[in-house]
């Protein structure tokens, strides 16, 4: 049993896309689809040539938030959309009825419809290839170059990412929402 | 709806084809060779619980990192960074992640061909190892007979690689002068500017530094490690103030502290009037200067005098003279631990080579050279070398260069260029050639892993060269446009399917690596090693009846010996006797263990097994603080007199400045209705090399023309609008992307794309090749090729 949780250092993100490519390797991803299981959220460029400004082209590096409290899984009529023991946001693909609700539901678009199954996807945290084998963290967060991600168990207070989080000031996305996401960005 | 194929599915499908019968007619353009019939064929798995890891090392670009390959029931399911080797810490990129798919790439070269259609159509024959072989033997001693045992007569040329050197070593034997490789199209111009500044090509050490001045090297998008990882993670307020110089927009200025749009191709005056800062306010470190400066005030005066200042700079720049003067100073405040950044990449401007001098000798004003947080050396764990004795062949011509035509009136150097240098110029040879400008004849090549159609300018030049080849003969993974244009293809395994020369890798933290061999190599396919083993098995004694017959001098010795002592001589073959992995053994016997450790970890270097140790989830310690090489020379350069080398009067004799000197031609202009073509790379492409893969296509699919947005709307271009681009040297389409992050009188877009290789299923055609438009302009000292020196029109189609 854990809580499980990841914490963003974004702003070393350089928007190299090697977290996506992790992802889609490992967890067998539908290539082509649009929206698939992690992206980097860019915003156009403000100002103009050559008087820009550095800090609206930030990236945003994204996935799944497995929210404490998530939209998602509150609308799912067929309890497809479930936590798990590590309170890790999952889909059970047997029950989805693909209604789309909990795509519509989610804030933050980080579901998508997988084509094979006709069912929705989303981020697991490698809970079913990486976590089951007895890893410790996900794809994502040992392949990136520049190291943004810190995976761990935030129910542990002696977890690296627990320290981090004592420590370092961060903030949520829409935190507004009432979410609660799991995902925490560093300032 | 997509349906997915298993990699299993996959190489079960491998199995079938290989036994069916040869002698079909295969065309590269039709899937008819594979066994997909109409499922497509690219697709993942999902890794399952079993599986093995192999630790390999990268080859989808130049970097070499460190994998490790997770393999199930004989597939390899997934690569994931290995985090023993220092050099790339534990990470892997989007194109390092993607490399399976270059493995299972249903596009790739299976089996030996030779050419049945016209040069280019894509039509080949599929015919054995030894059929090919034994075509290939049969020309070259007709073409060697015919040139009278001139070895010259065949051209060599290979693309960046590990086993780069195998195939070397091949044309060493052969015994032609003929050589050609990357290094013209890419970065022979700011190894050798360095080397003759400071003795060597230095490391910059990221993790130290605090003030960075980065010109036209885009680290974020054109990754380099272990320069990228260590760098982003300090800018923006947390260590190293990041100073971004490029005319565009790029991800490096998104992580950038203040970016600085230069007009293309001036950063020399740049460099010129921060060095006149520097001199006129006395802000260098005046010890180290005292101490470790050649011909300082030489220099000085040359600076001074021809009043590189600020606000000359500025109308040629671009740049505030205000700004270059902060620059200068705050860096010159953190010196040493501030660097102006070498960069690592092709050649812009025709006044590359002054540029990087004098970015070398503005580096050396601060003292960080040889030192923490500075331009560093390093340390190389020293392997040992395998030499085999080439022979010696009589009738072997000298390289096919010129000399000046009026080296009698003193013009010293070469037709086109002043220095021959390794290879020498690709774009030179290349037109010298088409010209009928050759000393002899060249009438064959020899094309390893490299794709001079793409990779070099004036696309259309190639063709008509390789056109002209009586026997091009390639090896290579892929069906690339320039294979299109082979006589007989060699296929040789990817990268996850050999065992390569074991390698070592300086720096702060040196280490060696080894890529070991995941999978057996599929189809009949084979590392180049065994591939010029069978070749020079079947080349080797033929070609000698020919030296035989042309050279007076061996059938002499014969006379004196035997035949067989003078033939063990010039016996092709030896080179390739032995396995890779016992090479390898040899290459690091005098480390105990280190050939096991290679391995079983892919990484290895004295004292690992202590010092390595993981901190935290992101950190891991290779050496400790006190036994990193930051300082290997006691902070001097490494030049023969130790010294910063400010002025290079050798360099003079050759008719090249010998001190960085700005120029009135170098200056920036684009005609009215004109642009300059900008190219450059981003962190999801390597080049043509990864044109076909799936995965990251699945990313970009093809490369978009950045136009400025104002220009575009006056223009009435849209986002994704058809544009064309066109020079001297050609024409291509593609679509339009209006932004902001570019000037007025420019345009950009990636290199890699706008494949004509219809071998390439999903490269075809998708996108522009830059190459096609841009012009061939020989860069003066050395002879690389310009990239960013070609004007364009633009017309919405």
């Amino acid at each position: 049993m854990a809580t499980y949780a990841m914490v963003l250092d974004y702003k070393n993100c350089i928007n190299c896309k090697a977290c996506e490519v992790a992802c889609k390797e490992e967890n067998g991803v539908l290539l082509g689809a649009n929206y698939h299981r992690i992206w980097v959220g860019v915003n156009e460029i403000q100002g103009s040539y050559p008087d820009l400004s550095i800090a609206s082209n930030a990236f945003y590096p994204s996935q799944c938030q497995h929210c404490d409290n998530a939209p998602c899984q509150e609308v799912c009529p067929t309890n497809a959309t479930h936590y798990d023991e590590n309170r890790v946001v999952q889909v059970d693909a047997s029950k989805c009825i693909l209604c789309s609700y909990c795509m519509v539901a989610c804030p933050y678009d980080a579901r998508y419809v997988d084509e094979r199954t006709m069912t929705v996807d989303k981020c697991t945290f490698c809970s079913d290839t990486r976590l089951a084998r007895g890893l410790k963290t996900t794809a994502c967060q040992a392949t990136c170059p520049t190291k943004v991600r810190i995976f761990g168990d935030i129910s542990d207070p002696k977890s690296e990412i627990s320290e981090i989080l004592k420590t370092r000031e961060y903030f949520t996305l829409k935190a507004s929402f009432g979410t609660e996401p799991k995902l925490f960005y560093l300032k | 709806m997509k349906i997915e194929i298993s990699r299993r599915r996959f190489l079960q499908g491998s199995v079938a084809l290989s036994v069916v019968a040869t002698g079909a007619t295969v065309s590269l353009a039709q899937k008819s060779d594979n066994a997909f019939g109409n499922v497509p064929a690219y697709g993942i798995t999902k890794t399952s619980k079993d599986g093995v890891e192999i630790p390999t090392l990268c080859e989808i670009c130049v970097n070499k990192c460190a994998a490790l390959a997770r393999v199930e029931n004989g597939v390899v399911t997934k690569l994931d960074p290995n985090p023993y080797f220092p050099k790339s810490k534990n990470m892997l990129c989007p194109r390092g992640n993607a490399g399976i798919q270059a493995l299972y790439d249903p596009d790739r070269l299976k089996y030996p061909l030779i050419r049945e259609g016209a040069k280019g159509s894509g039509r080949f024959k599929r015919v054995t190892w030894d059929e090919a072989y034994a075509y290939i033997a049969q020309k070259m001693v007709t073409i060697l007979d015919e040139e009278k045992d001139n070895r010259s007569s065949f051209l060599f040329c290979a693309g960046e690689g590990i086993a780069e050197h195998t195939f070397k070593t091949f044309y060493q034997s052969f015994g032609s002068s003929n050589w050609l490789n990357h290094a013209s199209l890419c970065l022979q111009t700011v190894t050798s500017a360095y080397s003759l500044t400071l003795g060597a090509y230095p490391f910059s050490d990221f993790e130290n530094a605090n003030y960075v001045i980065m010109a036209g090297a885009n680290r974020a998008e054109a990754i380099v490690t272990p320069d990228t990882m260590d760098l982003f993670k300090r800018t923006q307020g947390r260590g190293a103030k990041l100073i971004y110089v490029d005319p565009i927009f790029t991800n490096t200025a998104a992580k950038a502290d203040v970016w600085l749009a230069i007009k293309p191709g001036t950063d020399l005056a740049f460099v010129l009037a921060l060095t006149y800062v520097t001199l006129e306010e006395k802000l260098y470190n005046i010890p180290y200067v005292k101490e470790h400066f050649q011909d300082f005030e030489v220099y000085q005066n040359h600076i001074l005098g021809h009043q590189y200042t600020p606000e000359w700079a500025e109308k040629i720049t671009g740049i505030p003279a205000k700004q270059i003067r902060t620059i200068a100073r705050d860096f010159m405040r953190h010196a040493p631990k501030a660097i102006y950044y070498p960069g690592r990449r092709s050649t812009f401007a025709k006044s590359d080579f002054q540029l990087r001098r004098a970015m070398a000798i503005f580096q050396g004003l601060g003292g960080g050279i040889d030192t923490k947080g500075g331009l560093v050396f390093g340390k190389t764990l020293p392997l040992d070398e395998h030499e085999a004795d080439s022979p010696m062949y009589a009738n072997a011509q000298a390289r096919a260069i010129r000399k000046k035509e009026d080296a009698s009136k003193g013009e010293a150097g070469y037709a086109d260029c002043a220095i021959v240098s390794g290879g020498g110029s690709w774009i030179g040879w290349r037109n010298r050639f088409l010209e009928g400008k050759m000393p002899y004849n060249v009438r064959g090549m020899f094309i390893y892993k490299h794709n001079p159609v793409l990779n070099m300018p004036n696309s259309a030049k190639t063709i008509e060269m390789l056109s002209k080849m009586d026997l091009v003969v390639a090896i290579d993974t892929m069906p690339s446009d320039t294979v299109m244009y082979a006589d007989v293809v060699l296929p040789e395994c990817t990268y996850l399917e050999r065992t390569d020369p074991v390698k070592t890798f300086g720096g702060v933290e040196p280490a060696i690596a080894q890529r070991n061999k995941v999978i057996e190599p599929l189809f009949e396919t084979k590392p180049v090693m065994d591939i010029l083993k069978g070749l020079t098995q079947k080349l080797s004694k033929p070609l000698f009846e020919i030296t035989k017959k042309h050279d007076e001098e061996v059938r002499a010795s014969i006379e004196e010996s035997s035949h067989e002592e003078v033939y063990a001589e010039f016996d092709l073959t030896k080179p390739f006797m032995h396995s890779q992995e016992e090479l390898n053994a040899q290459a690091v016997a005098k480390y105990p263990g280190a050939a096991e450790i290679l391995k079983q970890k892919g990484v290895y270097y004295p004292l690992m097994e202590t010092m390595f140790e993981q901190r935290t989830l992101n950190e891991y310690q290779y050496y400790p603080e006190n036994s990193k090489f930051y300082t290997v020379n006691g902070g001097r350069p490494k030049t023969a007199s130790k010294k910063v080398e400010c002025n290079l009067s050798t360099m003079a004799d050759k008719g090249v400045d010998a001190m960085p000197t700005w120029k009135e031609e170098f200056a920036y202009h684009v005609p009215t209705d004109k642009f300059r073509l900008i190219t450059g790379r981003h962190a999801q492409f390597t080049q043509s090399g990864t044109s076909n893969n799936a995965m990251l296509r699945d990313l970009i699919d093809e490369n978009y023309i950045w136009i400025n947005a104002n220009v575009a709307k006056q223009k009435k271009i849209h986002f994704g609008d058809r544009i064309e681009v066109s020079s001297s040297a050609g024409k291509v389409f593609l679509k339009a992307y209006p932004t902001e992050k570019i000037g007025p009188n420019m345009v950009f877009f990636i290199h890699g794309f706008g494949s004509q290789s219809k071998g390439l299923s999903l490269a075809y055609q998708s996108g522009a090749n830059d190459n096609a438009v841009i012009e061939d302009i020989i860069e003066p000292v050395y002879g690389a090729s310009v990239m960013h020196e070609t004007n364009v029109e633009l017309r919405k189609v």
